[in-house]
């Protein structure tokens, strides 16, 4: 009887013994993730220099679009046509520091600023890569740095200036003076433009125009310059760009608007043409704003200005359909941002045309307004090219003012207006005209009010 | 493990050297236990003579024999569930046959805690019950249903009309602000997933996987509420702890009952919109007001109004809710078994909305000898869902037809519908809601398989082995296809205008093993003492895919294989586990003093490697007062009990893999690179809950009146929070366990048994006022949750002294008579309304909650009303934001209330004037908060029972036929239609948001219940 007792026992035992080994302790525990690096293994070999480059460029990508609402939403060449408040209250003139776009624009700048800062901070440690190889990764990580504080100093004023990535120290940091940054920027473009190859690849447009090469930090230079009215240095270096002939106008403006790396393009920030590489329907992909959900619409005042014979076929940049012109809508639609089917999603940053009309700007304020190397040849270049009138202004003030026209005609939407207006003075002229909501405040765009709220060492810009 | 092994066997040792016994001088007496109702065996059943320690229990057959001292005994006999049994055996006597009944009394009702069983007067902790004859003649999908009103302490919410939809259910308020808040949910001993299986978004409203167990496959809802009760739980244990039970047979002949329900579903209510005219009218106002000509605008009336569409009435229906089932039962003296087949059909409201559930139970329990018994419960159920997109979804149905234009019209001349690039389509953002309704295809596939075998081993009398393996298996499958004629489809550029299809898979399941030693010894009578020892494992996967094609040929061609191009997929995988050992200890002596200890002990991959073992502990002790020699003389208590318990428990549903920094995919030009993703925290853990829960059960006249009234305070700390930082850091967040919530309470439940003869009343109400509270956050901060809001940022905020499911915004102090404007008080008076000026406006927790449910039946009718009630709770009306604008944007139709706007300087009114464009009168403000309070009467039941006599002719046994109604009338203040409404199902700190959501639906059914 015992016996039986204690072998049943051990029987009802050793089958509890099976079941609870069915899953080791450890396995259980500890299973390891898919689809994530843990971050001590980011930068480490040959391998991960690829990755952590694309990362970088995706991060600068992630700001393009809010630049544009920055540049060309802000001031008056778009009206609000839909139901989303942030575009709303670009549209009309109402800007809080609740809008979500100015925390995308100040998000996307920084995560961009956090990778170059690891970059830089990492790229000690990568072993079996070549010193040129590490130099080009760093010197990618400048430019990104520049031109995102060039952005950030332009679009908000005074902002931090991030150097490590540290999260104590970045949580709790204050903004620094709009000067420091610039000046920041500069020296940022300039190790840029030291170590970044003229191209990456003799035969690979897309390498050359999506990756940043010396082409694209001389342009930034060149605007950088512009900005701060060193007008001869302004001059110089979009003198090298247009020289060194590695871009080349493209033959027609369409191809501006609706092609991809085209001949001018100096640097381009890149969606793929799928659709699972392309913003869709995000509330900040440029073509759902702008055509999908004609969230806003080419303002009134701007379609009588740039439907004019003297734009030519930059006219283009706007489209008309009667099916649209109903209520509000004006029935016009801005065409720059494209589908991935029809292959034009990607974002110009800099491209030649600019370089152009900074080096016509740049020699009209040194006085240099006729004549082979000045502003009228320059500007004619892109009349020429839009088959239109060509230009004939006779002194500084007009240059200026055809300037002006010349930059709605050609790089509207493309993120310049309101930065322009602000840096010729005539941003509270300009808007007061166009909005009655119009307040100088909208000189600078707010600090982001989750920014605000969680880190007390920021002061808010004036007025917000 | 094997350190644990041995531990099992030194405890196991320990148990069988308390296990001896004596023997005296005896005879022996044989008999046999049968039930009143059916004349089956009942096996289990504990025989002993009255005052001695010498005892026994029936086997499966429920045959006994006892030995008995000589001479005159009395033998008493015991069983859960069933009235005890004294009989008096003279000393000839050697056979006693006894038959027993079911107990009347809800103290002696079995209620299933973890890991064991126990009579409702011996429970320690705050459970309560619902019995299947609470919800069986309902029109519900799911069992969470069935706990509305019905038990104090747990608070259901439906999120919206949809069917199938989510539900929340919060026992004890809200524990977490980020980790779930629903409770644990154990379906026969296997915790079964509760969430969401499928992936894709309808704008707000998720589908519920537990809408796909059969309500009416079980037997019994118990709820765990205090810390004594679930600490055996663990680590998942905070929220609290819903078990159910399902039907099993009995050793009985087979009976076959079959149940037939049919009935009709509409909306509770409408919204009150303006018709053409009269928004032509507001919208010319508005763009006169902001310096434009309306006539440029196309708003000429006369012309514009031609038109006038009732969107709403064009998208809804009455819907036909259909329910059959089939259940037999029974068994042998070895053999028992359960099985059911049934299948669901409910027309939503919504043009195209409907949910098909198939479900089949198979519950065995074999007894291979006195020693060993196996059992196995196996539930499937398969459904389809044709899902409607709703809430936060423009190309809604509902949500687009309460703001579509109605100078638009959903068909042409012809009959057809407009479609995209017709003339007449509305277009962003309002497109065709009829359109959307009758042209997509979102069809949802569910299976679910909860199943286990376990088996029972009765190593001696005293000590039970039990293990168990089971499962949960869920999958979805989501078949949509969109057409050219549907606004994603068709209007939308980035898709290309030639149909968009997308299929989509997700699994996810859980297995579990659990192996438990029971111990249960009563010794002299007096001292009763139970044990159980066990540990569990358990291991979770979730798999999905999905892809997605556009540029179909036409729109016969609806799969993706027929797509032009397949641009976009994925595919994910993760899984977690749990290792877990428990124990618990109770001792009652003389059923007067109680205690109780648990204790668990839980690893989970989800906590960080610092922190990877939690423990949660737990003591409780009860005192039954009615037992005690002072309280004899007080003849009308039956039974009075004091209790008390404190303990730890935790809430482990944190994510996965959240501790650890991380760099994820990220994309530039179609290559494929790292970016930041996540900072690491090594000492992420478990939220801690420290419960304290003091309760008194009282029964009395003849068990006639029964009151249950608790009193609990649960501290949660180590709350786990994505703890917003500056994106300066290049994070958003960081993962912490930084604040500290607390749920204080009472709750009070009722009973009365107001007439007992052959009219027969009872009454049930159950109170709860829960007071929830944000001690602590990290460094005083606020967090922001919820959507973004214009004026403010965001519409919910964190921040201690608040509950969580606050509502942030402007204090909205009325208009202003002189300018129309809307006013907002101005908090840090520095002259200028900014989001600085933000507050708290409110909040969606209630004051109270509760239910009353009347039962009355005289001969065979029968009338059950339950009236449902929540007082004190507001409600975020963001669907008047859009629909009370103040002329924000034109492209929304207006509710009846914009009649009366602000129209000219001294007009006192609370609706703002009109403008178009103007954002500033539509901030987000205490404007959009309504007292969101209701009475519901929730279910009212009519039933009659044909007599026996009649029945019995058509070789039935019982004929049952029923008129239920839900949702028939409710009582509100608020302006929407329906007060009980959540636009983000599931969410904690943005519960209580109305944003363009289905209101509930009323249901009129009748029914059918013959057994044969």
């Amino acid at each position: 009887m015992l016996n039986r007792k204690v072998s049943f026992l051990y029987k009802v035992l050793s089958f509890t013994a099976v079941l609870v080994s069915f899953g080791s302790c450890r396995e259980i525990l500890e299973p390891p993730p898919v689809d994530l690096l843990v971050d001590d293994l980011v930068l480490r070999g040959p391998d991960d220099m690829d990755p952590v480059r694309i990362g970088l460029y995706n991060a600068v990508r992630s700001f393009g679009s809010a630049t544009i609402f920055a540049g060309d939403f802000t001031p008056d060449y778009i009206q609000n046509n839909g139901t989303f408040t942030d575009y709303n209250e670009l549209g009309t003139k109402q800007i809080t520091a609740a809008n979500t776009l100015a925390s995308t624009l100040w998000g996307n700048i920084y995560s961009t600023i956090y990778i170059a800062n690891f970059i830089d901070e990492n790229i000690g440690k990568v072993s079996r890569v070549s010193q040129d190889e590490k130099d080009a990764l760093v010197a990618q990580a400048n430019f990104c740095r520049a031109y995102a504080y060039f952005i950030a100093a332009y679009s908000f004023g005074d902002v931090p200036k991030v150097t490590t990535t540290d999260v104590q120290t970045n949580r709790a940091i204050a903004r620094a003076p709009q000067s420091e940054i610039l000046a920041l920027v500069r020296e940022q473009y300039e190790a840029a433009l030291e170590k970044l190859p003229e191209r990456w690849d003799a035969d690979n447009a897309t390498l050359n125009k999506q990756f940043a090469t010396k082409n694209a930090a001389r342009a930034g230079l060149a605007r950088y310059y512009l900005y701060q009215g060193e007008w001869a240095n302004a001059e110089k270096m979009a003198t090298d760009v247009i020289n060194n002939k590695l871009q080349a106008l493209d033959s027609s403006y369409v191809a501006v608007i609706s092609t991809e790396f085209d001949a001018e393009s100096i640097f381009e920030v890149a969606y793929g043409n799928t659709s699972s590489d392309d913003p869709g329907t995000s509330s900040t992909g440029l073509n759902n704003i702008l055509v999908g959900r004609r969230e806003v619409i080419p303002s009134n005042s701007y379609v009588a200005q740039l439907i004019n014979v003297h734009a030519g076929t930059r006219t283009a940049t706007i489209s008309f359909s009667s099916a649209n012109q109903q209520g509000r809508d004006n029935g016009w639609t801005v065409t720059k941002y494209g589908t991935p089917d029809q292959g034009n999603n990607n974002i110009t940053i800099f491209r030649l045309a600019e370089m152009y009309l900074i080096r016509a700007e740049a020699r009209a304020q040194q006085g240099k307004i006729s004549g082979s190397s000045g502003a009228l040849a320059d500007v004619n270049v892109l009349r020429k090219r839009a088959k239109a009138p060509l230009a004939s202004f006779t002194n500084q003030a007009l240059a200026l003012s055809t300037i002006e026209t010349e930059r709605l005609y050609e790089l509207s939407f493309e993120g310049h207006r309101w930065y322009d207006l602000k840096r010729t003075g005539r941003l509270n002229a300009v808007m007061t005209a166009f909005s009655q909501n119009w307040n100088e405040k909208y000189k600078v765009w707010p600090i982001p009010v989750t920014e605000m709220q969680t880190n007390r060492n920021l002061k808010q810009n004036d007025g917000y | 493990m094997n350190r644990y092994f041995t531990l099992f066997l030194g405890v196991l040792s320990l148990l069988l050297f308390f296990s001896s016994g004596l023997m005296a001088q005896v005879r022996p007496i044989a008999g046999k236990v049968t039930l009143a109702t059916d004349g089956s065996a009942v096996p289990g059943v504990t025989v002993v003579v009255k005052g001695s320690t010498a005892g026994t229990t029936t086997d499966a057959n429920g045959n006994y024999t006892l030995n008995v001292p000589r001479g005159q005994q009395v033998i008493v006999y015991t069983f859960v569930g069933l009235e005890p049994q004294e009989i008096t055996v003279g000393s000839g006597r050697s056979t006693v046959n006894v038959v027993m009944e079911e107990s009347k009394t809800e103290l002696s009702q079995v209620i299933v805690t973890g890991y064991s069983e126990l009579q409702r007067r011996d429970v320690i902790g705050s459970i309560a019950s619902v019995k299947n004859d609470r919800f069986k003649d309902l029109p519900i999908t799911g069992f969470d249903q069935a706990l509305q009103g019905q038990a104090a302490g747990v608070q259901v919410s439906q999120s919206s009309g949809t069917p199938g939809g989510g539900i929340a259910i919060r026992i004890r308020g809200n524990t977490s602000i980020s980790a779930s808040n629903r409770p644990l949910f154990i379906v026969d001993g296997t915790p079964v997933f509760d969430g969401s299986v499928t992936s894709r978004d309808f704008g707000g409203q998720n589908d519920n996987s537990l809408a796909v167990v059969n309500p009416n496959d079980i037997a019994s809802i118990e709820v765990l509420k205090d810390a004594s009760a679930k600490a055996i739980y663990g680590s998942r244990g905070a929220n609290g702890v819903v078990i159910i039970t399902t039907k099993r047979g009995r050793n009985n002949k087979t009976s076959v009952t079959a149940d037939i329900q049919r009935g009709v579903v509409q909306l509770i209510g409408k919204p009150k919109l303006l018709n053409s005219t009269q928004l032509v009218e507001l919208q010319r106002d508005a763009a006169t007001a902001a310096g434009q000509n309306p006539d440029e605008l196309g708003l000429i009336p006369g012309v514009t109004d031609l038109v006038n569409t009732d969107w709403v009435s064009e998208i809804l229906r009455r819907g036909i809710l259909q329910q059959y089932q089939l259940t037999a039962s029974g068994g042998t003296e070895k053999t028992r078994f359960y099985f059911s087949g049934g299948v669901r059909d409910e027309e939503g409201v919504q043009l195209n909305n409907r949910f098909t559930r198939y479900t089949g139970a198979l519950n065995l329990d074999h007894m291979v000898n006195h020693r060993l018994k196996f059992a196995a419960n196996v539930n499937v159920s398969m459904t389809q869902n044709d899902r409607i997109k709703g809430d936060n979804f423009l190309d809604g149905v509902y949500s687009g037809a309460i703001k579509s234009l109605p100078y638009y019209s959903p068909y042409d001349e012809m009959g057809r519908l407009y479609v995209p690039n017709d003339p007449n389509y509305p277009d962003f953002p309002n497109f065709n809601p009829v359109g959307q309704a009758l042209l997509p295809r979102f069809r949802t596939y569910g299976l679910k398989m909860i199943a286990g075998v376990s088996m029972d081993a009765n190593l001696t009398k005293e000590l039970v082995f039990r293990s168990k393996v089971s499962m949960d298996y869920n999958n979805g499958e989501e078949d949509q296809y969109e057409p050219s004629t549907t606004a994603i489809g068709g209007a939308l550029p980035s898709a290309g205008g030639k149909g968009y299809g997308v299929y989509s898979t997700s699994t996810q399941y859980t297995l579990v093993n659990s192996n438990v030693f029971s111990y249960s010894k009563s010794i002299d009578d007096r001292h009763s003492l139970n044990a159980l020892l066990g540990n569990e494992i358990i291991h979770t996967q979730a798999r999905s895919s999905s892809v997605s094609g556009r540029m179909f040929p036409s729109n016969q061609f609806t799969y993706i294989n027929s797509a032009g191009v397949v641009d976009q997929g994925g595919s994910f995988y993760a899984q977690s586990g749990l290792v877990s050992f428990f124990g618990e200890v109770k001792y009652d002596f003389k059923d007067k003093y109680l205690v109780g200890a648990t204790l668990r002990t839980d690893g989970s991959s989800r906590f960080g490697q610092n922190r990877r073992f939690g423990y949660f502990p737990s003591v409780s002790a009860a005192w039954r007062l009615s037992e005690e020699a002072f309280l004899d003389k007080v003849k009308f208590l039956d039974d009075l009990k004091l209790r008390a318990s404190y303990g730890f428990t935790g809430n482990e549903r944190i994510g996965n893999f959240q501790y650890l920094g991380t760099w994820a995919a990220a994309v530039y030009n179609g290559n494929t690179g790292v970016g930041p993703n996540r900072l690491p925290n090594n000492n992420l853990q478990w939220e801690r809950t420290n419960e304290i829960n003091l309760g008194l059960d009282a029964s009395m006249f003849e068990n006639r009146l029964r009151l249950v009234a608790e009193v609990y305070r649960n501290l949660t700390d180590k709350l786990l929070y994505s703890e917003p930082i500056p994106l300066t850091t290049g994070y958003g967040s960081i993962q912490g366990n930084i604040g500290t919530v607390v749920n204080k309470g009472i709750e009070f439940s009722v009973s009365s048994d107001n007439l007992t003869g052959e009219l027969k009343w009872s009454t049930d109400f159950n109170i709860t006022r829960n007071l929830n509270n944000v001690k602590m956050l990290a460094k005083g901060d606020t967090l922001y949750r919820g959507y973004t809001a214009s004026g403010v940022g965001a519409t919910n905020a964190i921040l201690a002294g608040q509950p969580l499911g606050t509502f942030w915004g402007l204090k909205f102090l009325g208009v202003d008579p002189a300018t129309g404007n809307a006013l907002y008080e101005d908090i840090n008076g520095d002259g200028k309304i900014s989001s600085e000026d933000g507050q708290v406006i409110g909040n969606a927790q209630p004051d109270f909650y509760g239910g009353l449910t009347n039962r009355i039946s005289y001969k065979g009718f029968d009338l059950s009303i339950l009236l449902h009630f929540m007082y004190g709770n507001k409600v975020l009306n963001l669907t008047k934001q859009s629909l009370l604008n103040a002329g924000e944007d034109i492209e929304t139709n207006q509710e009846i209330a914009a009649l009366r706007r602000w129209r000219k300087e001294g007009d006192v009114t609370d609706v703002p004037r009109y403008e178009l464009g103007n954002t500033y009168n539509n901030y987000q403000s205490s404007r959009f908060v309504e007292d969101a309070s209701f009475l519901r009467l929730k279910n009212v039941v009519v039933g009659y029972t044909l007599p026996a006599r009649w029945v019995q002719r058509v070789w039935l046994q019982n004929a049952r036929v029923f008129v239920t109604g839900t949702n028939l009338w409710t009582l509100k203040r608020y302006s929407g239609v329906d007060p009980e409404v959540s636009t983000l199902d599931g969410s904690t700190s943005a519960q209580g948001i109305d944003l363009y959501t289905l209101p509930q639906v009323k249901t009129i059914q009748g029914g059918i219940t013959l057994s044969f």
